[in-house]
Formats: C-alpha cells, structure tokens, sequence
C-alpha cells in the first residue's frame, strides 16, 4: 500500500520554501511532485521599472549566495547593448570576485550537506573556512554577502594589494586541502552516506538539460568558463571535474574537486592581475534598442540573463533570468525516486539548491 | 560544413545566421517550433530557455527560444498568434517547468500537453505575475 508523505514547505531538514509531495511504499519513495513559488517575488517586473544603476542593486538581491554572479551577468548583457568593453583590469578582477564567490558557495554547501550527514563537526569547520572566505571578500569589497563590485563596463572596486589577498587565498587552499576534501573525497562517513544514494544518470541529466557541478557530477563536462569563455577566463589554466557514477557521493566529490580548482584559477588571476583601469572612465554610452544575453558559470550552474532596452528609455523593457536551480530542481524527481525515505533531505541538499533565485 | 551551418539545412530554410547580442539568431518566422526542436534534438544541443515578451498595445507576444550547441548559443524567436504556440514539451523533457512558467505568468498556452497545478503560485488565476494586471482586470 503507498503512502504519501508531504516535505515542506517549511521542514527541519529544508529550511527554505518549497514543497516535495512524495508518495511511498514503505521506507522507499516511488514517485514524487515538487513545488515552488511560496515566495515569488516577481523580481523581472519589478527591474522594468528600475533605472540602469538600479537594477544592478535589484537584481544583486536575486540570490543571497551568487549575488556578485547575477550582477556580473546582468553588466555583461548591458555591456553587450551599450558597447562597453570592460579593461583587462576589470575582467580578471571579475574572475577573481566569481571564484571567491564559488568557494563561498561551495563550502558552504558542503557545511550543510555535512549536517545533513549528521558530521556535525565537518559543518562547523566548513563555516569557519567560510568565514575566511567572506573576509577575503570582504577585504576587496568592503562587503560580505552583496558585494556591489559590477558596473557596466567594468567594477567598482580595485584590488589595491593582490600580494595580501594572494596570502588569504593560500591560506584557505591549505586549511581545504587539510581538512575539508580529504574527508570528502575519503572518509567512510562520506561514502558510507552518499554512494550509490539519489542517482541522476547521464542520460536524464541530458534530457533534463541540467547544468553545473549537477551535470558534471552525472558525467557530462559541461561549464561555461571553458565552452564559452568570459571575463580573463580564457587566459585561466584549470580543469573541470567530472564524476560518471551520478549520485550525492559524485556531487560532493565535483564541489570538492572544484574548491582546488577555484584556488588555482585564483592564484593565476591575482599574479597576472593587468595594470591599468578597471572601468571605461568618462566614457559616454547609451543604450540602442535591442536584446542582448549573457551567460556566466555560476556556483550552481550556467545563469543566463537576456536584456531589453528600448533607446531613449530610462528602464530596460525586459529583464529575464534564468537561473541554474530552476532547471536543476525538476531533477530531484529522478534522483528521489527508488531512494530511502530517511536519504530524501540529502538528496534534494545535494543539487544545492536555491529557493531565492527560484522564486525570483 | 559545420554544425551551425547545418541547422537552416536541416530545418529547410534560406536563411543565413545573425549575430547579435551574443546570440547566433536565425530568422524562425516560416518554422514550425517542433521540427526546430527536433533538429536540435538530433544535433545533440543543450535547450537552455524561452523568453517571453509582451510587445506594445495589442500586438501579442514574442517567445525567444535558446539552445546552447558547443557553447554557441542559439536563438530563434516566434511570433505568438492567437496567444499559443505549440509546446515542444514531448520532444525536450528540459522544457516542462518553462513552458508552465510562461503560462502561468503571461497566460499564454502552449498546446498538446497538459498543465500541473501552478508551478508559481497557488489560486485560479495565471498571468497575473509578469503581465500588466490592469489589463487581466479588464478582461475579467
């Protein structure tokens, strides 16, 4: 006899809105139903009635981890309908700015996939490193969550010492490299709780077109810094994790692998950072009308924003977001389905998903 | 010929591609939604979104759809008649949750599939989210 049981939308082990109708046979889920849009906030409409400065503090709000991502996607859309070029300065401080953006979110995640673990311990060293990582963020931002670092054609803040923000980033690479990853990539806990459980394969990971440490977790070798590079990102050497097994255990391992692999993008960026500018000074611009997209690797996935502008208008006519846990999300119904009852709050963890960027 | 040179091909059309706007675009107007989306299909493209845009006064909408192949992103845009569009839901399962955005959003169907219960919110009205509620008010 099945049964259904409902998760959320406000749940212990998901602390954000959003609803999972799951119906079971015994302990083991057969099917499931997701729902969302407790919150929806209408944000697009909203940014039609914002100025060009405005909407870059709107849209920052789109998401409370990858705030720098949306915003640098949004400059990159208006640049394209502008004509700005942001200056080589500009564009490896942007990097610089996503990858510590990345580590932010992916310690974080891994902090609370470790609580959902039941590693406690492992959650409370991920949010003491995510501290230094928010220091570093702060240290060139002067802010700790929306860092305010985008602007069209280019950034607003100079990374005046790259030497001490080189020392901040060695630091943190060593503390992950000690701690973090060998107990993700080894420990039995990890693989005892996260092996074989909430398997998404290549093949559904294609047709559900899903994106980011996601998809490359379920073997396909997908991200934008390497396809369709942006920013200083084709002067960058790094590789791009990928794991074919599908399942918690290969999502962890992805984040894992791509910690190091942000530091060493981060290393390279701060010894090669270009002299010069790090916005077009002066330079007079106006928007043409036309439409012009943007996409950009976020933590979590491709975001791709389309603009709209109208010439002579003060607002663009249409902002639309597409953000990577609304195609992410729907996956969880594959990945749930076959899975223990008890193993569902870590799978649906495991996608790290967004509510605030879903319910945008 | 490359894969992007194959597409018109494929989809027996004239046109040439436009860049614009960092989007490869071809010119969709004569295409039928579900043969582009077969020959996406076929050439192995990743579906990434549609974007939906309500034109001015009583012009209708315009739906933009995007396919990323090889990291070239592709755009077609469709003129909206009578508000509908075929859905492309049985050919690319990625669709699912944008086609019942847009609907929800902009009231606008998409046909031969059918609708879940609202993806965004809950209650009896669609379309109130993005479109100009004066004019939902109005009609009803």
């Amino acid at each position: 006899m099945s049964y259904k049981i409902p998760m959320g939308p406000y749940h212990p082990a998901l602390e954000e809105p959003y609803k999972l109708d799951m119906i079971c046979e015994g302990e083991t889920v057969i099917d499931a139903k997701l729902h969302i849009g407790f919150n929806f906030r209408g944000i697009e409409h909203l940014a039609e009635t914002r100025n060009h400065i405005q909407v870059i503090a709107l849209m920052e709000r789109v998401c409370g981890i990858c705030s720098n991502i949306h915003t640098l996607t949004l400059c990159r859309a208006m640049e394209g309908i502008t004509g700005l070029t942001p200056p080589p300065r500009a564009q490896y401080i942007r990097v610089i700015m996503a990858e510590l953006e990345r580590l932010h979110s992916h310690v974080l995640w891994a902090g609370i996939a470790a609580k959902l673990m039941g590693f406690k311990t492992m959650f409370m060293t991920c949010f003491e490193l995510r501290e230094k990582v928010m220091d570093v963020l702060q240290a060139i931002s002067g802010n700790r969550v929306n860092y305010s670092m985008n602007r069209i054609g280019g950034v607003n803040r100079d990374i005046t010492d790259p030497q001490a923000i080189l020392k901040m980033v060695e630091a943190l690479e060593a503390e992950m490299a000690r701690t973090v990853i060998p107990i993700f990539t080894t420990s039995r806990t990890a693989t005892s709780r996260c092996a074989g459980v909430g398997v998404l394969t290549t093949e559904k990971a294609i047709a559900l077109g899903v994106v980011g440490p996601v998809a490359r977790a379920s073997g396909v070798p997908q991200d934008l810094r390497k396809a369709a590079p942006y920013a200083a990102y084709a002067e960058m050497e790094f590789d791009v994790p990928v794991q074919p097994a599908g399942d918690v255990r290969s999502r962890l391992l992805v984040r894992a692998l791509e910690i190091m692999e942000s530091c060493k993008i981060l290393r390279q960026a701060l010894a090669k950072l270009p002299p010069g500018e790090i916005h077009t000074e002066g330079e007079k611009f106006a928007f043409t009308t036309g439409t012009a997209t943007a996409r950009v690797e976020a933590p979590r996935g491709e975001v791709m924003y389309s603009v709209s502008w109208k010439e002579g208008s003060r607002n663009p006519a249409r902002v639309h977001v597409r953000t990577p846990t609304f195609v992410v999300m729907p996956a969880i119904r594959w990945m749930v389905k076959g899975a223990r009852l008890a193993d569902t709050p870590l799978i649906q963890a495991s996608i790290d998903p967004c509510y605030s960027c879903t319910d945008r | 010929m490359t894969l992007l040179e194959e597409i018109p091909h494929k989809l027996g059309s004239n046109e040439a591609w436009v860049e614009k706007g960092g989007v490869h675009w071809l010119n969709a107007s004569a295409l039928s939604v579900r043969k582009l989306a077969a020959v996406m299909n076929e050439l192995h493209a990743r579906f990434i979104t549609i974007t939906a845009y309500q034109l001015p006064k009583e012009e209708g909408f315009r739906l933009e759809y995007h396919w990323d192949l090889d990291g070239q992103l592709l755009g077609f845009s469709f003129a909206l008649a009578n508000n509908s569009i075929e859905s492309i839901f049985d050919l690319c399962e990625a669709v699912d949750w944008i086609e019942r955005e847009i609907h929800e959003e902009y009231s606008l169907e998409f046909t031969g599939r059918e609708y879940e219960p609202l993806l965004l919110r809950r209650g009896d009205t669609s379309g109130v989210n993005l479109r100009d509620v004066a004019s939902i008010k109005e009609k009803q």
